[in-house]
């Protein structure tokens, strides 16, 4: 058990990353598709843009952290 | 320097494609002491923290000395970025009373930017944002910032706004409580440190495998130890590390500016929490 416990902290960070890399995919999409729609703006909709992907970023960020701690 | 020749003194590339020190850790770890202060060993991550420190406040000192009504390029520039973190993070986030915490945002910006920017400063190579220490202690200060502000412009109600979002319904008071009380006064500071402390170290551990690895395999390569394909190879792994060296200055900007931003919008949540 010992000398699996990387491999399965490797795993877990993998898993980790699904639901953030889905996230910020849709939230830079989207603020792509906005930014086309309306160019004047862009400004705002950036700063927003990167709101939103550092909170989602969080999720990944705390996986990498255990990643490290096990 | 010392990390890269730790590894390169024990890779092997007939077992291993990458060379990486045995523990991930000496990457980041400098146990020398550089100078010994009064019995204060200054190790080389403290002696960058007080160069990038000085180097913060000798930028803005000589870039605003003159004040030319003419300004030199270089004044210029100096201005454009504290015009910018005044307009569009102090102002543009927190609104009118944000001037009031301009001061605080562009230090931590800049000392940041600096601190990040040393990642691919030739001979440093090495982010003082990669030692949790740092990006841990200026998160707390936004945090320290962000409840007492919080507590004296809006009383004991600050509490109550931030754990009871207006609209929520009697029965889910307990429960939504609870997670907005953890999720504002323990996460926060702690993601706020976490994400500008994981890219950093995450540059850091690709640069300096990479380049390492490059290093060793060309110059065996030049010595005639490997094959040429596996030369090959070391030229291939160059090439990566200087695409993302490119792809690492602009997460150099971006994390200082997004852990400014961050700051701000938290800021902003206490200065307003009314609504």
């Amino acid at each position: 058990m010992e000398e699996l416990k990387g491999a399965f902290a490797l795993i877990g960070y993998g898993l980790a990353a699904i639901g953030p890399g889905v996230g910020i995919g849709l939230i830079a999409g989207n603020a792509v598709q906005a930014m086309a729609r309306q160019p004047e703006a862009a400004g705002m909709v950036r700063t927003t843009m990167f709101l939103g992907i550092a909170f989602t970023e969080a999720l990944a960020l705390i996986g990498f952290v255990l990643f490290f701690l096990v | 320097m010392d990390e890269l020749i730790l590894a390169i003194e024990e890779c092997d590339l007939s077992e291993n494609a990458v060379c990486a020190p045995e523990n991930v850790t000496d990457l980041f770890e400098f146990r020398n002491a550089v100078v010994d202060v009064f019995g204060f060993p200054i190790t080389r991550t403290v002696f960058l923290i007080f160069l990038a420190a000085a180097f913060a406040v000798a930028l803005i000192y000589f870039g605003l000395r003159k004040k030319a009504t003419r300004p030199s390029k270089y004044q210029l520039s100096i201005e454009s970025l504290m015009t910018f973190v005044r307009d569009e993070i102090a102002i543009g986030i927190i609104g009118p009373v944000g001037i009031r915490y301009y001061p605080y945002l562009m230090a931590l910006f800049i000392f940041i930017l600096i601190g990040n920017a040393f990642e691919v400063t030739p001979f440093i190579n090495f982010p003082i944002t990669s030692r949790m220490a740092i990006p841990l202690f200026l998160s707390l200060l936004t945090w320290v910032i962000f409840i007492v502000v919080g507590f004296k412009r809006n009383g004991i109600s600050y509490l109550t706004a931030i754990i009871w979002p207006p609209g929520v319904p009697i029965a889910l008071k307990p429960l939504v409580g609870v997670i907005e009380f953890f999720s504002t006064f323990l996460v926060r500071p702690f993601s706020l440190a976490v994400r500008l402390f994981a890219n950093l170290v995450a540059g850091h551990v690709m640069l300096s495998l990479l380049l390492t690895t490059a290093l060793v395999s060309i110059t065996a390569f030049v010595a005639g130890d490997i094959s040429a394909v596996k030369g090959l190879f070391g030229i291939a792994w160059w090439a990566l590390a200087l695409a993302i060296f490119v792809f690492e200055v602009i997460v150099i900007m971006l994390q200082a500016y997004i852990f400014t931003l961050l700051s701000a919008v938290y800021i902003e949540t206490s200065v307003n929490a009314e609504h």
